[in-house]
């Protein structure tokens, strides 16, 4: 663990502070300020997208560290779950903001790298950044699905979808994000390896992920919602497959494939 | 629902959970060990499982036929399995036996520059195939990221990454003294002149990428060091600091051109992400010479079945967006405007 004595390091820590501040604020019943809070944060999460960009001189995809600043960048996907979903989870999107951080701030290592001749791609933006955005989504979804086990719905006059339904409305957004970006990286694949399948860990993970959901749809069809709990079972295995698609399968030195340049 | 009918709901949710489960031991055993493992006749059977249940539930639900987005994500993964399982080992090996079309599925092939080549290795065989086509390297280089750079490193830990241009000079500190970089080489060689070892740079192939560094002591002694790409170099005891030489690679480009009956019937650079397609075959940067750059190897794959998949991934997607996503919002549109 380090701290970044840098300006990249001091925006991520004023936004994992805002979202903080404005979790608290929103916990304690200042639902406006906690709002103005989390609007400012996710500002400052876009100065320190910007800034990275401008440093790098590519788009900022290439490693955890970028990717994961890039996932802090939740405010929008939150309020377009609220506004046109109805789904909740509002003040703990603020949460999940700061914990995404937590590691771009203090784990990874933030070294500018040259893009490798494999990442000169078109591809490389619309890839990495769909999954992201399915990523944000299915993490919100689980959130939801957690609701739902532990019994928590919402309060009677908020105007939300119950925890069931707001996990399956907020899968059939991420759903085809996922597919987008498996495909995308499929295409990808045979342009620059040669194979639009090469049977590499990542890609074997990042299947599982999908098929996960495609379990889900699957009974959810059969048993609608006879069995909330195992509806909510399946999207909690499919965030966890993704949770192991997204870092271990990069960190970890038992799995070395195609994709350890991310790490 | 109809018997039946959930009989093959309960069929393809248990084929899924098998695939989860394949796909999760595939990711131990590394890419190779997983490609094999998939290739396996047992998993043929599998494959083949999925396919047809996928078919009949196309069949079996006629509902489908009125959710156009479901229907063609159906479709799109019967299309990628018949597509994927016609592009494989068996599949190329059923073409062989019953068409007699005998393509080479994948393979390499190392070209000398200013030479034609048609001779193809494949992948786990030691008999060289022939293309129905020669490829001739016009010339192969690679580029690197400008400026390169020299990594100066203390013995204390302190590290200065500095962009290697010639004439530049800094400061590393009162104790450090200063570095300068007076030139740099792209294959270093000494001569001898006037009976003393001068540095040259060789214009006959070969490669030794070098810089040459003055060190300005903090008490004024000057003394110039050699810093090569390729080889660490010697430390000693007294020096302050290491210097290494580095250079990233931005591309590899092979300049082909296609020689079928003694005319050139294309050209293509061929770069990482940007293959060569042509006669069937795709041809991709794969290896090149690491000491001379006088040849390129190419990976040479075949495209059956590849454009089946393509279909597939296109119906897959846009059946995903359109049954979850715009079929909602033009039926939201329509209740707004009745």
């Amino acid at each position: 663990m380090e701290i970044k004595y840098t300006i990249q390091g001091l925006l991520v820590y004023l936004t994992i502070a805002a979202y903080l501040l404005a979790f608290v604020t929103t916990v304690l019943r200042r639902p406006k300020i906690g709002h103005a809070i989390y609007l400012l944060g996710f500002a400052i999460a876009v100065c320190a997208i910007g800034y990275r960009w401008y440093h790098v001189r590519h788009v900022p995809l290439q490693n955890l560290f970028e990717v994961f600043l890039c996932l802090g960048m939740i405010y929008p996907v939150s309020l377009f779950c609220r506004r046109v979903l109805r789904v909740g989870g509002y003040s703990a999107d603020m949460l999940i903001g700061a914990i995404v951080l937590f590691p771009a701030g203090f784990v990874f290592n933030a070294e500018p790298q040259q893009l490798p001749p494999a990442l000169q791609s078109w591809l490389f933006s619309p890839h990495v950044a769909v999954y992201m955005f399915s990523y944000i989504f299915m993490a919100k979804a689980s959130f939801q699905a957690i609701c739902q086990l532990a019994g928590k719905n919402p309060k009677p006059g908020e105007n939300l979808l119950p925890p069931e339904q707001a996990t399956y409305s907020i899968v059939c957004v991420g759903f085809p994000l996922l597919t987008l970006g498996l495909i995308l990286g499929s295409y990808w694949g045979k342009q620059a390896w040669g194979d639009y399948w090469g049977w590499d860990p990542k890609e074997l993970w990042s299947l599982a992920s999908w098929l996960v959901f495609l379990g889900y749809f699957h009974f959810r069809y059969m048993f609608g919602k006879k069995h909330p709990r195992i509806n909510s079972l399946w999207v909690i295995a499919g965030m966890a497959a993704i949770i192991i698609t997204l870092l271990w399968v990069n960190l970890s030195r038992l799995f070395p494939g195609l994709h350890s340049y991310a790490s | 629902m109809h018997k039946y009918r959930r009989t093959i709901i309960w069929l393809g949710l248990v084929l899924i959970i098998v695939l989860i489960v394949l796909s999760i031991y595939g990711a131990f055993i590394g890419a190779e060990g997983a490609e094999q493992f998939f290739n396996q006749p047992p998993l043929v059977v599998y494959w083949t499982a999925l396919a047809t249940l996928l078919i009949v539930g196309i069949a079996a639900f006629r509902r489908l036929l009125h959710m156009p987005g479901l229907l063609m994500i159906h479709v799109g993964c019967v299309l990628i399995l018949a597509g994927g399982m016609w592009g494989s080992r068996g599949g190329h090996y059923f073409q062989k036996k019953l068409f007699g079309i005998d393509k080479i599925r994948k393979g390499r092939m190392a070209i000398y520059e200013g030479r034609s080549e048609n001779h193809v290795l494949p992948d786990g065989s030691q008999e060289q195939k022939e293309l129905p086509f020669s490829l001739k390297l016009k010339d192969f280089r690679l580029e690197y990221y400008k400026p390169a750079y020299l990594l100066i490193q203390t013995r204390q830990g302190q590290r200065w990454k500095v962009p290697a241009e010639a004439g530049k000079e800094f400061p590393l500190g009162n104790d450090a003294g200063t570095i300068k970089i007076v030139k740099s080489y792209e294959n270093l060689k000494i001569g001898i002149e006037e009976g003393k070892s001068a540095p040259f740079d060789d214009p006959s192939p070969g490669s030794n990428p070098a810089l040459e560094v003055q060190v300005t002591e903090p008490g004024g002694q000057i003394s110039t060091q050699y810093v090569f790409e390729r080889f660490p170099g010697h430390s000693h005891n007294q020096d302050k600091f290491s210097l290494s030489y580095h250079r990233v690679i931005s591309d590899y480009i092979s300049e082909l051109q296609i020689i079928e009956d003694d005319k050139v019937v294309a050209a293509k650079d061929v770069e990482v992400n940007h293959p060569l397609r042509f006669g069937g075959y795709h041809f991709y940067q794969s290896s090149y010479d690491d000491k001379a750059g006088q040849y390129t190897v190419l990976q040479v794959v075949s495209d059956t079945g590849l454009y089946v998949v393509y279909a597939g991934y296109w119906m897959l997607c846009i059946g995903a967006i359109w049954h979850m996503w715009l079929r909602h919002i033009f039926s939201k549109f329509k209740v707004k405007s009745t």
